[in-house]
């Protein structure tokens, strides 16, 4: 029997309907978004730990193992979101609307990962488009309202020139199904019309990943967003529209080998671009979400590197450094929600000596600062250390050295942050700040204890992502 | 055949470019949203002509009648946003949203 994770879109939109009816009852929105959420992240568990489908290598299953690792991660990071939420939102502040939002953002993001087409992809990263914009301006203020209009309008041309490229596919393919386009890219090497859809399909997709000339609308939606909202598009949603579909194409017509190596190598060079940029204006930002903003478009920088290079090792890296980002970006976000609520203030220089009021924030954000940094035993080590190795692979020993290079700056503008805001002197803003609620801290511990296991349990996750990559590129 | 299909293609670029222009010299955004819009039904005619052109008018007319929903939903978002933004700013000018810095 084939199982089909068609559920995981249908469940949290039933969910998001029945949300609207308890306007009430704020406490019953709570219960009915966490438990969905938290049933749908046990399901998508179980599916993948259960040993029987590791034996039968999920030939069970209909979709191929990277939906299954990326509905996995879409159910974490909104489960971490919501249960976050339901602890941070005040009674006062509509909270149905958000969880309705947050779920049926939950399933348009789902619909993305198990979509066979490239227009249906397309459907569902707009659709996830309007519920991150509602989503953004959900705080009636001006930063929320700033944040969404620069959404809106730095990133809904993307969708035209995914369109573009979509039309054009029809003309020179005849089709834009994804097992159609793969038998088409095996059959030989490609046209050079394909390769000019497949180049419209990549700015589109680069413009939604927020890669450097098309920076400038993520850094202000994140910071401008109500602050449990950055954690969600930070850790997963911009991830979904857009460096996931970059994978997607990089795995469907396998740039790297065919004639379409022009592609493949501006691919690189973005990422390179991305990498150096993101990591040295993070640098010289005061504010923490504004920092982590740059930090997070430096971290897509080696995902769209590595998908540029595109051997099954660089797009194993790729992956693992996806899953990897949503669990440290969103455990950092959430942190900084709750610095935010407990300081009143997100700016650096105000900040100082959390360690000792809030010592339970500090160390999830330093666990995690130090797996986006890439300190050996944490699952950021390993996710770059697999890039690394496929880029000097393949010979581009330059792009090697960089990424380590911008490993080392990463590091550095990590160790500024850990010592402004949680060791040091005390400060004004920092004496009053307090410990949150243990449900507050439940998601960021749940998280950095993932961050741990996938990197210790490192030989496992490999020998899974390995099995979805072969089977996703043969 | 080919030749009328070659002077659909230019006059759907040009449209698309005046959509462009008009994106990137407005400041109002009003206008702004108009030319995203003469950029998406650029798009929406350049698939209406591909599927003609290959004799696939059913998948390319199922595509297109999509895209307008799609599109009737990201106005109806985009124009709620701006007034929004015009409530909290008291103008329709996109220079003035500049509160977020480092």
């Amino acid at each position: 029997m084939m199982t089909s994770l068609l559920a995981y879109l249908l469940i949290p939109l039933s969910s998001a309907v029945i949300i609207q009816f308890l306007k009430k009852n704020d406490k019953l929105a709570d219960i009915v978004s966490n438990v969905s959420l938290f049933a749908g992240l046990l399901n998508i568990s179980y599916l993948i730990f259960n040993p029987q489908n590791v034996r039968f290598s999920f030939a069970s299953i209909a979709d191929n193992g990277f939906s299954l690792i990326m509905v996995l991660a879409i159910y974490l990071i909104a489960f971490c979101v919501s249960l976050f939420s339901s602890g941070f939102i005040p009674r006062t502040k509509n909270k149905h609307n958000f969880y309705s939002l947050l779920l049926t953002g939950v399933a348009a993001m789902c619909g993305v990962v198990i979509s066979l087409d490239f227009f249906t992809l397309y459907i569902y990263a707009e659709a996830l488009a309007i519920v991150s914009l509602a989503m953004i301006c959900y705080e009636d203020n001006e930063r929320g309202a700033e944040g969404a209009v620069k959404y809106f309008f730095l990133t809904l041309p993307g969708s035209v020139f995914i369109l573009t490229g979509i039309s054009i596919l029809l003309f020179t393919a005849g089709t834009f199904n994804f097992l159609n386009l793969q038998s088409i890219a095996n059959s030989g090497p490609m046209s050079t019309a394909n390769m000019v859809a497949v180049a419209f399909l990549c700015i589109g997709f680069l413009i939604k990943a927020g890669i450097v000339p098309f920076h400038t609308w993520l850094i202000d939606a994140y910071q401008g967003a109500y602050s449990p909202v950055s954690a969600f598009l930070g850790g997963i949603a911009t991830k979904v529209s857009g460096a996931y579909a970059i994978i997607k194409i990089v795995m469907i017509f396998k740039l790297f080998e065919s004639t379409a190596g022009r592609i493949s190598e501006a691919l690189m060079l973005l990422g390179a671009i991305t990498i150096i940029w993101g990591a040295i204006a993070a640098i010289r930002q005061k504010n923490f979400k504004r920092m982590l903003a740059f930090s997070s478009i430096s971290q897509t920088g080696y995902i769209v590197l590595a998908s540029g290079l595109g051997t099954p090792l660089a797009v194993l890296g790729a992956i693992f450094h996806l899953f990897n980002q949503a669990t440290f970006k969103g455990t950092l976000f959430l942190n900084s929600a709750s610095i935010e609520k407990s300081a009143g203030t997100t700016n650096m220089h105000k900040l100082a000596n959390l360690e000792n009021s809030m010592p339970w924030t500090t160390w999830t954000s330093i666990i995690a600062l130090l797996a986006a940094a890439g300190l050996p035993p944490l699952s950021g080590f390993w996710s770059k250390l697999v890039i690394v190795l496929a880029l000097w692979e393949e010979g581009a020993k330059g792009y090697a050295f960089l990424s380590l290079f911008f490993m080392l700056v990463t590091f550095a503008h990590f160790a500024i942050i850990q010592k402004k805001i949680f060791f040091g002197k005390k400060a004004a803003d920092g004496e009053k700040s307090r410990e949150m609620p243990v449900f507050m801290l439940l998601p960021v511990v749940l998280l950095s204890m993932i961050i741990i296991l996938a990197g210790i349990f490192f030989p496992h996750v490999y020998s899974f992502l390995m099995q979805a990559v072969t089977r996703n590129m043969l | 055949m080919i030749t009328l299909f070659s002077v659909d293609w230019y006059l759907i670029s040009i449209i698309f470019f005046i959509g462009l222009y008009c994106m990137l010299v407005s400041r109002n955004m009003f206008k702004q949203l108009l030319g995203l819009q003469i950029m998406s039904k650029a798009c929406v005619l350049a698939i209406i002509l591909c599927g003609a052109a290959t004799n696939n008018v059913n998948l390319s007319q199922a595509i297109a009648i999509t895209m307008i929903l799609m599109e009737v939903i990201a106005v109806l978002a985009g124009l709620g946003l701006i007034l929004k933004a015009w409530k909290i700013t008291g103008c329709p000018d996109l220079v003035k949203l500049s509160k977020l810095k480092g």
